[in-house]
């Protein structure tokens, strides 16, 4: 079955610096519709008062990752998208993709090896046998 | 690091207009001074090299929440308390109580009014692998009993339960003594979340998250793997007289590179000179060895082009389960 494997979202941001309006209005208006469409995604929200590090939302995944998205300046409606972006996440590095395809049957009949073909020794070899 | 050089800019901004524009509440509406730059670096140091902590110990944290989260995450609705002392280890409680002692409480305040998790891990158990095993004999029915105990042991065993419950978040909520929790707790604490749902929702959706969640750690595993057979070509022996088919007869069929480091033989099992199955090995016994095992997946019906394992609604057997979960 499907597990959503975002754990908690933090939302750590202060309530009067001006770069975390947008997440002062998300935590006004979108953050409760946000909590209850994700059920299994536990929302903190927790204002720091006093000049601190940048409004940024803290995403822990199942897997142990803990991944911080800046929300400076964003508006309302990035915040929920980057919001819905995480929850749909898996907690797997976000790496760059080697190759784009990948295969769990690389080969349907059989990978050829030397002996793929060729007749067993114990294959005899005679005269045609006549029809009774 | 690179999230605080953000605010000092604003902050620098702050401190040079605040006494400007209110010079009487200057010294109480200032920002408080930041940290050192000096000491930024030490500080830094210090929070990376501190011992890791219990998720419970950090900050933002709700139990309740948590457990909430947790029933909505495995889509499953669970009786909230039983859920609780699911989670509840009975080392747990005897250190808290050891520390409440410690604290110089009186009896009754030491005595704590929770419950283990040991019954509810014990339910869950018996149900997992009495489920479990009814699986497989549906899916395997040639797979002998011992073969049988062995997956069910191998899905129930330590390694494996205590591996999906880390990845379900379970290590974040159970409540033991040691940090981080050693196995047989989060397989014991995993069992009880089992037994409490069984408890909660009744055996037919305990039955369908046991499937859900333990038979796809069956993927791209071998019989064999899980199964340790010393001697397949005996238990070879034992299955074909079983069904009244003759003894094989072993036979190279290929062989490649004899008088090197590294040969292949390729030995065929012959059944009345019809062909049961074949198998590589580097020296004639190994494979004679893996011929008897090919052989084996294949009576079983293990092999690795079998069909996928069913996960669709179940329609019957209901009662089944119910009898099953009723011993």
């Amino acid at each position: 079955r499907y597990v959503r494997q975002l754990q908690r979202l933090q939302l750590l941001f202060s309530p009067t610096a001006a770069d975390a309006r947008g997440a002062r209005e998300f935590v006004e208006e979108a953050a409760q519709d946000f909590a209850r469409q994700h059920p299994d995604v536990v929302l903190y929200v927790s204002p720091r008062s006093g000049p601190g590090p940048a409004p940024v939302l803290r995403a822990e995944y199942l897997n142990g990752t803990v991944r911080d998205e800046l929300i400076a300046s964003k508006t309302s409606e990035e915040i929920l998208q980057l919001a819905t972006k995480l929850a749909n996440q898996s907690g797997l590095d976000i790496i760059r993709i080697r190759k784009p395809f990948h295969t769990d049957n690389p080969s349907i009949q059989g990978q050829w090896h030397p002996l793929t073909n060729k007749p067993s020794i114990l294959t005899v070899q005679g005269p045609r046998l006549q029809p009774q | 690091l690179l999230l605080r050089a953000v605010r000092p800019l604003l902050a620098g901004a702050g401190l040079g207009t605040a006494p400007s524009t209110a010079p009487s509440t200057a010294l109480s509406t200032a920002p408080p001074p930041e940290k050192k730059r000096w000491l930024r670096a030490y500080l830094e140091l210090q929070r990376l090299q501190a011992p890791p902590q219990r998720r419970s110990e950090q900050p933002n944290w709700d139990y309740h929440a948590e457990i909430q989260a947790f029933s909505h995450r495995l889509q499953e609705n669970f009786a909230l308390d039983l859920l609780k002392t699911a989670f509840i280890n009975p080392c747990y409680i005897e250190s808290e109580e050891a520390r409440r002692r410690q604290l110089g409480l009186d009896k009754d305040a030491v005595a704590l009014q929770l419950q283990d998790n040991t019954g509810l891990a014990e339910r869950g158990l018996r149900f997992a692998r009495a489920y479990l095993a009814q699986c497989f004999e549906g899916a395997y029915p040639e797979l002998p009993a011992k073969g049988i105990e062995a997956l069910v042991n191998f899905l129930t065993g330590q390694e494996l339960v205590s591996y999906v419950a880390e990845n379900l978040s379970v290590q974040d909520l159970a409540l033991c003594r040691d940090f981080p929790a050693p196995p047989d707790v989060l397989q014991r604490t995993f069992l009880a979340v089992v037994g409490a749902l069984l408890e909660s929702s009744g055996p037919e959706r305990t039955g369908i998250f046991v499937r859900d969640f333990f038979i796809p750690q069956l993927i791209g595993k071998d019989l064999f793997e899980i199964w340790e057979v010393v001697n397949p070509m005996g238990l070879l022996l034992e299955e074909l007289t079983k069904r009244n088919i003759s003894a094989p007869e072993p036979r190279i069929t290929r062989q490649l590179g004899v008088s090197t480091v590294l040969p292949v033989y390729f030995v065929g099992l012959y059944c009345d000179k019809k062909i049961l199955a074949e198998g590589p090995g580097e020296t004639l016994l190994a494979a004679e060895e893996e011929a008897a095992r090919v052989a084996l997946r294949k009576l079983y019906g293990y092999t690795e082009n079998r069909r996928p394992w069913d996960y669709s609604k179940p329609k019957q057997g209901l009662a089944a389960e119910k009898a099953i979960s009723s011993n």
